[in-house]
Protein backbone atom coordinates (compact mmCIF):
# COMPACT_ATOMS: atom_id res chain seq x y z
CA UNK A 1 0.00 0.00 0.00
CA UNK A 2 1.15 3.47 -0.33
CA UNK A 3 2.37 5.42 2.62
CA UNK A 4 -0.76 6.90 4.24
CA UNK A 5 -1.85 9.62 6.63
CA UNK A 6 -4.97 11.28 7.62
CA UNK A 7 -4.95 14.01 5.65
CA UNK A 8 -4.44 16.61 8.77
CA UNK A 9 -0.64 16.56 8.52
CA UNK A 10 2.22 15.05 7.19
CA UNK A 11 2.39 12.23 9.54
CA UNK A 12 2.18 8.66 8.08
CA UNK A 13 -0.73 6.33 9.85
CA UNK A 14 -0.94 2.66 10.32
CA UNK A 15 -4.24 1.03 10.23
CA UNK A 16 -7.34 1.90 7.98
CA UNK A 17 -8.93 3.64 10.38
CA UNK A 18 -6.76 5.91 10.47
CA UNK A 19 -5.47 6.46 6.94
CA UNK A 20 -6.71 9.13 4.78
CA UNK A 21 -5.36 10.16 1.86
CA UNK A 22 -1.64 9.03 0.26
CA UNK A 23 1.62 11.09 1.16
CA UNK A 24 3.85 9.06 -0.49
CA UNK A 25 3.99 6.04 -3.42
CA UNK A 26 6.39 4.05 -3.57
CA UNK A 27 4.74 0.74 -4.65
CA UNK A 28 5.08 -0.94 -7.90
CA UNK A 29 2.93 0.65 -10.61
CA UNK A 30 1.96 -1.80 -13.74
CA UNK A 31 4.22 -1.48 -16.42
CA UNK A 32 6.46 0.82 -14.79
CA UNK A 33 9.57 -0.95 -13.99
CA UNK A 34 11.45 0.05 -10.73
CA UNK A 35 14.83 0.11 -11.12
CA UNK A 36 17.55 1.00 -8.19
CA UNK A 37 21.25 1.48 -8.75
CA UNK A 38 23.44 0.23 -5.23
CA UNK A 39 26.98 1.87 -5.27
CA UNK A 40 28.58 -0.08 -2.96
CA UNK A 41 32.15 0.68 -1.53
CA UNK A 42 34.13 -2.70 0.03
CA UNK A 43 36.69 -2.92 2.73
CA UNK A 44 40.35 -1.78 0.86
CA UNK A 45 42.55 -4.53 -0.99
CA UNK A 46 38.70 -6.64 -1.54
CA UNK A 47 39.38 -8.01 -4.73
CA UNK A 48 36.51 -10.77 -4.71
CA UNK A 49 33.33 -10.67 -3.19
CA UNK A 50 29.29 -12.65 -3.09
CA UNK A 51 26.39 -10.42 -3.49
CA UNK A 52 23.08 -11.69 -2.85
CA UNK A 53 20.09 -9.89 -3.82
CA UNK A 54 17.07 -10.83 -2.28
CA UNK A 55 13.27 -9.48 -2.69
CA UNK A 56 10.65 -10.11 -0.12
CA UNK A 57 6.91 -9.12 0.40
CA UNK A 58 6.19 -8.05 4.23
CA UNK A 59 2.43 -6.81 4.70
CA UNK A 60 3.18 -6.77 8.28
CA UNK A 61 6.32 -7.27 10.44
CA UNK A 62 6.97 -10.68 10.55
CA UNK A 63 4.90 -12.19 7.93
CA UNK A 64 7.38 -12.49 5.40
CA UNK A 65 7.15 -13.84 1.94
CA UNK A 66 10.33 -14.38 -0.07
CA UNK A 67 10.03 -13.87 -3.40
CA UNK A 68 13.57 -13.44 -5.68
CA UNK A 69 17.30 -14.67 -4.17
CA UNK A 70 20.57 -14.35 -5.76
CA UNK A 71 23.33 -14.59 -5.15
CA UNK A 72 26.88 -13.45 -7.40
CA UNK A 73 30.58 -14.05 -6.79
CA UNK A 74 32.04 -10.69 -8.05
CA UNK A 75 35.90 -10.30 -8.68
CA UNK A 76 37.27 -7.28 -9.41
CA UNK A 77 40.52 -8.92 -10.99
CA UNK A 78 39.42 -8.90 -14.56
CA UNK B 1 -47.83 29.68 17.94
CA UNK B 2 -46.36 27.50 20.69
CA UNK B 3 -49.31 25.05 19.77
CA UNK B 4 -49.21 25.37 16.17
CA UNK B 5 -45.14 24.05 16.68
CA UNK B 6 -45.52 20.56 18.27
CA UNK B 7 -48.11 20.23 15.06
CA UNK B 8 -46.12 20.83 12.46
CA UNK B 9 -43.22 18.90 13.84
CA UNK B 10 -45.51 16.36 13.97
CA UNK B 11 -46.73 16.43 10.49
CA UNK B 12 -43.76 16.77 9.30
CA UNK B 13 -41.97 13.52 11.54
CA UNK B 14 -44.93 11.68 9.71
CA UNK B 15 -44.51 12.63 6.29
CA UNK B 16 -40.73 12.01 5.93
CA UNK B 17 -40.61 8.32 6.63
CA UNK B 18 -43.49 8.21 4.26
CA UNK B 19 -41.99 9.80 1.34
CA UNK B 20 -38.76 7.51 2.22
CA UNK B 21 -40.58 4.46 2.16
CA UNK B 22 -42.59 5.24 -1.19
CA UNK B 23 -38.93 6.29 -2.64
CA UNK B 24 -37.65 3.17 -1.42
CA UNK B 25 -40.67 1.32 -3.31
CA UNK B 26 -40.07 3.45 -6.68
CA UNK B 27 -36.48 2.58 -7.12
CA UNK B 28 -38.36 -0.88 -6.54
CA UNK B 29 -35.76 -1.64 -3.88
CA UNK B 30 -36.41 -5.18 -1.65
CA UNK B 31 -37.42 -4.83 1.73
CA UNK B 32 -36.04 -8.04 3.05
CA UNK B 33 -37.09 -9.96 6.45
CA UNK B 34 -35.32 -7.94 9.37
CA UNK B 35 -32.30 -9.52 10.69
CA UNK B 36 -31.68 -9.37 14.14
CA UNK B 37 -29.22 -11.27 15.30
CA UNK B 38 -26.03 -12.30 13.97
CA UNK B 39 -27.54 -16.11 13.65
CA UNK B 40 -29.95 -14.84 11.31
CA UNK B 41 -27.83 -13.30 9.37
CA UNK B 42 -25.20 -16.04 8.92
CA UNK B 43 -28.61 -18.20 8.21
CA UNK B 44 -29.76 -15.56 5.49
CA UNK B 45 -26.30 -15.45 3.73
CA UNK B 46 -25.20 -19.30 4.39
CA UNK B 47 -23.86 -20.86 1.06
CA UNK B 48 -24.28 -24.56 2.41
CA UNK B 49 -27.77 -24.65 0.03
CA UNK B 50 -25.36 -23.99 -3.01
CA UNK B 51 -22.81 -26.66 -2.04
CA UNK B 52 -24.95 -29.32 -2.63
CA UNK B 53 -24.95 -28.57 -6.78
CA UNK B 54 -21.68 -26.21 -6.87
CA UNK B 55 -19.46 -28.63 -4.10
CA UNK B 56 -16.18 -27.90 -6.58
CA UNK B 57 -17.11 -23.96 -6.39
CA UNK B 58 -17.72 -24.19 -2.86
CA UNK B 59 -14.57 -26.27 -1.78
CA UNK B 60 -12.34 -23.65 -3.58
CA UNK B 61 -14.21 -20.29 -2.60
CA UNK B 62 -14.21 -22.50 1.23
CA UNK B 63 -10.08 -22.01 1.17
CA UNK B 64 -10.42 -18.46 -0.15
CA UNK B 65 -9.79 -15.44 1.64
CA UNK B 66 -13.56 -14.39 1.03
CA UNK B 67 -14.35 -17.18 3.35
CA UNK B 68 -12.76 -15.78 6.00
CA UNK B 69 -13.68 -11.96 5.90
CA UNK B 70 -12.99 -11.30 9.60
CA UNK B 71 -9.86 -13.41 10.34
CA UNK B 72 -6.38 -11.55 9.43
CA UNK B 73 -3.09 -13.27 9.02
CA UNK B 74 -2.07 -16.00 11.36
CA UNK B 75 -6.01 -16.05 11.98
CA UNK B 76 -6.00 -13.11 14.05
CA UNK B 77 -9.08 -11.06 14.54
CA UNK B 78 -7.92 -7.97 13.19
CA UNK B 79 -10.61 -6.14 14.31
CA UNK B 80 -10.07 -6.30 17.88
CA UNK B 81 -7.43 -3.38 17.81
CA UNK B 82 -9.89 -1.11 16.16
CA UNK B 83 -12.72 -1.57 18.49
CA UNK B 84 -9.92 -0.69 21.19
CA UNK B 85 -8.15 2.30 20.07
CA UNK B 86 -8.60 4.62 17.40
CA UNK B 87 -11.68 6.47 16.16
CA UNK B 88 -13.70 3.54 15.95
CA UNK B 89 -12.72 1.97 19.54
CA UNK B 90 -15.67 1.69 21.79
CA UNK B 91 -15.98 4.02 25.10
CA UNK B 92 -17.14 1.40 28.32
CA UNK B 93 -20.48 0.03 28.48
CA UNK B 94 -21.42 2.38 24.83
CA UNK B 95 -23.09 -0.39 22.39
CA UNK B 96 -21.44 -0.88 18.80
CA UNK B 97 -23.62 0.92 15.92
CA UNK B 98 -22.28 0.58 12.60
CA UNK B 99 -20.14 3.78 12.83
CA UNK B 100 -17.79 1.67 14.97
CA UNK B 101 -17.82 -1.23 12.40
CA UNK B 102 -17.29 0.71 9.12
CA UNK B 103 -15.17 -2.14 7.72
CA UNK B 104 -17.92 -4.71 7.36
CA UNK B 105 -18.47 -2.15 4.44
CA UNK B 106 -16.24 -4.33 2.35
CA UNK B 107 -15.08 -7.06 4.82
CA UNK B 108 -18.77 -8.33 5.67
CA UNK B 109 -21.21 -6.37 3.10
CA UNK B 110 -24.24 -8.25 4.10
CA UNK B 111 -24.26 -6.19 7.15
CA UNK B 112 -25.64 -2.93 5.20
CA UNK B 113 -28.03 -4.49 3.59
CA UNK B 114 -31.56 -3.07 3.92
CA UNK B 115 -33.10 -4.86 7.25
CA UNK B 116 -29.86 -6.01 9.13
CA UNK B 117 -31.04 -3.92 13.02
CA UNK B 118 -28.55 -2.18 14.92
CA UNK B 119 -28.40 -4.68 17.48
CA UNK B 120 -26.71 -6.97 14.85
CA UNK B 121 -23.59 -4.42 15.08
CA UNK B 122 -23.40 -4.51 18.94
CA UNK B 123 -23.44 -8.87 18.91
CA UNK B 124 -20.40 -7.95 15.72
CA UNK B 125 -18.63 -5.81 18.14
CA UNK B 126 -19.16 -8.21 21.13
CA UNK B 127 -18.08 -11.40 19.13
CA UNK B 128 -15.02 -9.47 17.96
CA UNK B 129 -14.15 -8.16 21.33
CA UNK B 130 -14.50 -11.73 22.72
CA UNK B 131 -12.17 -13.50 20.37
CA UNK B 132 -15.11 -15.81 19.35
CA UNK B 133 -13.71 -17.15 16.20
CA UNK B 134 -16.21 -20.05 16.17
CA UNK B 135 -19.31 -17.67 15.02
CA UNK B 136 -16.44 -15.10 13.61
CA UNK B 137 -15.64 -17.67 11.12
CA UNK B 138 -19.47 -18.42 9.61
CA UNK B 139 -19.60 -15.02 8.69
CA UNK B 140 -18.17 -15.00 5.08
CA UNK B 141 -18.74 -13.33 1.76
CA UNK B 142 -19.91 -16.21 0.28
CA UNK B 143 -22.14 -16.69 -2.82
CA UNK B 144 -25.31 -14.76 -1.96
CA UNK B 145 -22.99 -11.57 -1.53
CA UNK B 146 -21.30 -11.61 -5.32
CA UNK B 147 -24.17 -13.74 -6.81
CA UNK B 148 -27.06 -11.34 -5.14
CA UNK B 149 -26.48 -7.96 -3.51
CA UNK B 150 -23.19 -7.17 -5.56
CA UNK B 151 -24.36 -8.22 -8.71
CA UNK B 152 -26.58 -5.11 -9.34
CA UNK B 153 -25.69 -1.48 -8.89
CA UNK B 154 -28.11 -0.39 -10.94
CA UNK B 155 -30.79 -0.19 -8.17
CA UNK B 156 -31.09 -2.77 -5.98
CA UNK B 157 -31.24 -6.88 -7.12
CA UNK B 158 -34.40 -8.32 -7.43
CA UNK B 159 -36.09 -10.45 -4.75
CA UNK B 160 -35.77 -13.91 -4.94
CA UNK B 161 -32.86 -14.01 -7.73
CA UNK B 162 -29.80 -14.63 -7.75
CA UNK B 163 -27.41 -13.29 -10.49
CA UNK B 164 -25.06 -15.13 -12.83
CA UNK B 165 -22.73 -14.74 -16.15
CA UNK B 166 -25.87 -16.31 -17.92
CA UNK B 167 -30.11 -16.61 -17.55
CA UNK B 168 -31.31 -20.18 -15.93
CA UNK B 169 -34.53 -19.55 -15.11
CA UNK B 170 -35.02 -23.61 -13.90
CA UNK B 171 -32.15 -22.89 -11.66
CA UNK B 172 -32.98 -24.71 -8.45
CA UNK B 173 -33.95 -22.97 -5.19
CA UNK B 174 -34.24 -18.78 -6.90
CA UNK B 175 -33.93 -18.17 -11.01
CA UNK B 176 -31.08 -17.03 -11.80
CA UNK B 177 -30.66 -13.75 -13.80
CA UNK B 178 -27.43 -12.91 -16.01
CA UNK B 179 -25.58 -10.23 -14.58
CA UNK B 180 -23.22 -8.34 -17.33
CA UNK B 181 -21.25 -7.37 -13.45
CA UNK B 182 -20.18 -10.78 -12.79
CA UNK B 183 -17.47 -10.67 -15.73
CA UNK B 184 -16.54 -7.33 -15.55
CA UNK B 185 -13.69 -5.60 -13.05
CA UNK B 186 -16.67 -3.54 -10.90
CA UNK B 187 -17.96 -6.23 -9.06
CA UNK B 188 -14.44 -6.61 -7.30
CA UNK B 189 -14.18 -3.00 -7.58
CA UNK B 190 -16.92 -2.41 -5.01
CA UNK B 191 -14.98 -3.58 -1.89
CA UNK B 192 -11.26 -3.47 -3.73
CA UNK B 193 -11.85 0.02 -3.62
CA UNK B 194 -10.90 3.16 -4.80
CA UNK B 195 -9.54 5.11 -2.01
CA UNK B 196 -11.29 7.09 0.84
CA UNK B 197 -14.12 5.84 2.10
CA UNK B 198 -16.47 9.02 3.38
CA UNK B 199 -19.61 7.57 3.63
CA UNK B 200 -19.33 7.33 7.25
CA UNK B 201 -18.28 9.42 10.74
CA UNK B 202 -14.88 8.50 10.67
CA UNK B 203 -13.90 8.82 7.21
CA UNK B 204 -11.13 5.41 6.57
CA UNK B 205 -8.83 4.21 3.88
CA UNK B 206 -8.34 0.18 3.41
CA UNK B 207 -8.18 -1.31 0.02
CA UNK B 208 -7.42 1.32 -3.43
CA UNK B 209 -6.78 -1.48 -5.82
CA UNK B 210 -10.15 -0.55 -8.27
CA UNK B 211 -8.15 2.72 -8.42
CA UNK B 212 -4.75 1.75 -9.40
CA UNK B 213 -6.82 -0.48 -11.80
CA UNK B 214 -8.42 2.41 -13.45
CA UNK B 215 -6.48 5.12 -13.23
CA UNK B 216 -2.95 3.23 -13.43
CA UNK B 217 -3.44 -0.47 -15.57
CA UNK B 218 -6.26 1.10 -18.20
CA UNK B 219 -4.29 4.17 -19.47
CA UNK B 220 -1.12 2.66 -19.99
CA UNK B 221 -3.01 0.07 -22.27
CA UNK B 222 -4.03 -2.73 -19.58
CA UNK B 223 -6.66 -5.17 -21.34
CA UNK B 224 -7.32 -7.91 -18.74
CA UNK B 225 -10.30 -8.09 -15.71
CA UNK B 226 -9.84 -8.79 -12.39
CA UNK B 227 -11.30 -11.95 -13.22
CA UNK B 228 -8.82 -13.20 -15.70
CA UNK B 229 -6.13 -13.27 -13.51
CA UNK B 230 -7.75 -14.15 -10.50
CA UNK B 231 -10.55 -15.97 -11.50
CA UNK B 232 -9.24 -18.34 -14.47
CA UNK B 233 -11.65 -20.99 -15.61
CA UNK B 234 -13.96 -19.57 -13.09
CA UNK B 235 -11.86 -20.65 -9.71
CA UNK B 236 -13.50 -19.54 -6.83
CA UNK B 237 -10.33 -19.68 -4.87
CA UNK B 238 -9.35 -16.14 -6.00
CA UNK B 239 -5.51 -15.77 -4.99
CA UNK B 240 -3.42 -14.23 -2.84
CA UNK B 241 -4.30 -16.27 -0.20
CA UNK B 242 -2.05 -15.25 2.32
CA UNK B 243 -2.35 -18.14 4.70
CA UNK B 244 -0.59 -20.06 2.16
CA UNK B 245 3.05 -18.91 2.36
CA UNK B 246 4.50 -20.73 0.04
CA UNK B 247 1.36 -20.22 -3.07
CA UNK B 248 1.51 -16.75 -2.13
CA UNK B 249 5.62 -16.34 -2.78
CA UNK B 250 5.44 -17.68 -5.79
CA UNK B 251 2.06 -15.83 -7.03
CA UNK B 252 4.48 -12.34 -6.01
CA UNK B 253 7.22 -13.92 -7.66
CA UNK B 254 5.70 -14.53 -10.80
CA UNK B 255 3.81 -10.80 -10.95
CA UNK B 256 7.00 -8.92 -9.84
CA UNK B 257 9.83 -10.63 -11.94
CA UNK B 258 13.48 -9.45 -11.19
CA UNK B 259 16.22 -8.41 -13.05
CA UNK B 260 19.84 -8.11 -11.30
CA UNK B 261 22.90 -7.00 -12.87
CA UNK B 262 26.65 -6.96 -10.81
CA UNK B 263 29.58 -5.50 -11.31
CA UNK B 264 32.61 -5.35 -9.59
CA UNK B 265 35.89 -2.63 -9.94
CA UNK B 266 38.19 -0.42 -8.39
CA UNK B 267 36.93 3.14 -8.63
CA UNK B 268 39.58 5.87 -8.57
CA UNK B 269 38.08 9.60 -7.20
CA UNK B 270 42.10 10.90 -7.44
CA UNK B 271 45.53 10.04 -7.52
CA UNK B 272 46.65 7.36 -4.79
CA UNK B 273 43.09 6.96 -3.91
CA UNK B 274 41.98 3.18 -5.09
CA UNK B 275 38.54 2.29 -3.96
CA UNK B 276 37.40 -1.56 -4.31
CA UNK B 277 33.49 -1.05 -5.44
CA UNK B 278 30.67 -3.52 -6.73
CA UNK B 279 27.81 -2.14 -8.19
CA UNK B 280 24.21 -3.83 -7.92
CA UNK B 281 21.29 -2.67 -11.01
CA UNK B 282 18.10 -3.83 -9.87
CA UNK B 283 15.06 -3.90 -11.93
CA UNK B 284 11.73 -5.31 -10.94
CA UNK B 285 8.83 -4.93 -13.01
CA UNK B 286 4.60 -5.58 -12.44
CA UNK B 287 3.18 -7.71 -14.63
CA UNK B 288 0.33 -7.62 -12.29
CA UNK B 289 -3.04 -5.21 -13.09
CA UNK B 290 -2.91 -2.92 -10.26
CA UNK B 291 0.65 -1.34 -7.81
CA UNK B 292 1.22 -3.89 -5.74
CA UNK B 293 1.31 -4.03 -2.59
CA UNK B 294 -2.08 -3.27 -2.30
CA UNK B 295 -5.33 -4.98 -1.50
Amino acid sequence: MPQAGDSLGGEMMLGPDKKLGFLRDTTIQPFAAKEETLEIALPANTREVVVKVALSYQPRPGNVYPLHEQAFRVTLDR
Amino acid sequence: MRQILPILLGVTLWVVPALAQAQVQARGEVKKPEITSLKGLISRYSSESCKECHEKIYDQWSKSQHSRPLMGMDDQVFLTRYLKEGPLALKKGEKATRENLICVKCHLPQMLEPGVSEAVFDELAQAIQKGDKATLRQLNIGCLVCHGDKAVVHGRPEKGVLYGSKTIPSHPGSPVKKSALLKNPLICGQCHGLGPVLDFKNPQQCATLYGSYLHAYIPTGGSQTCQDCHMPDKNHYMPPNFNNREETSALYKAALPMDVRVMGYTFQPKEEDKRPMVVVQTKITNKAGHRIPDG
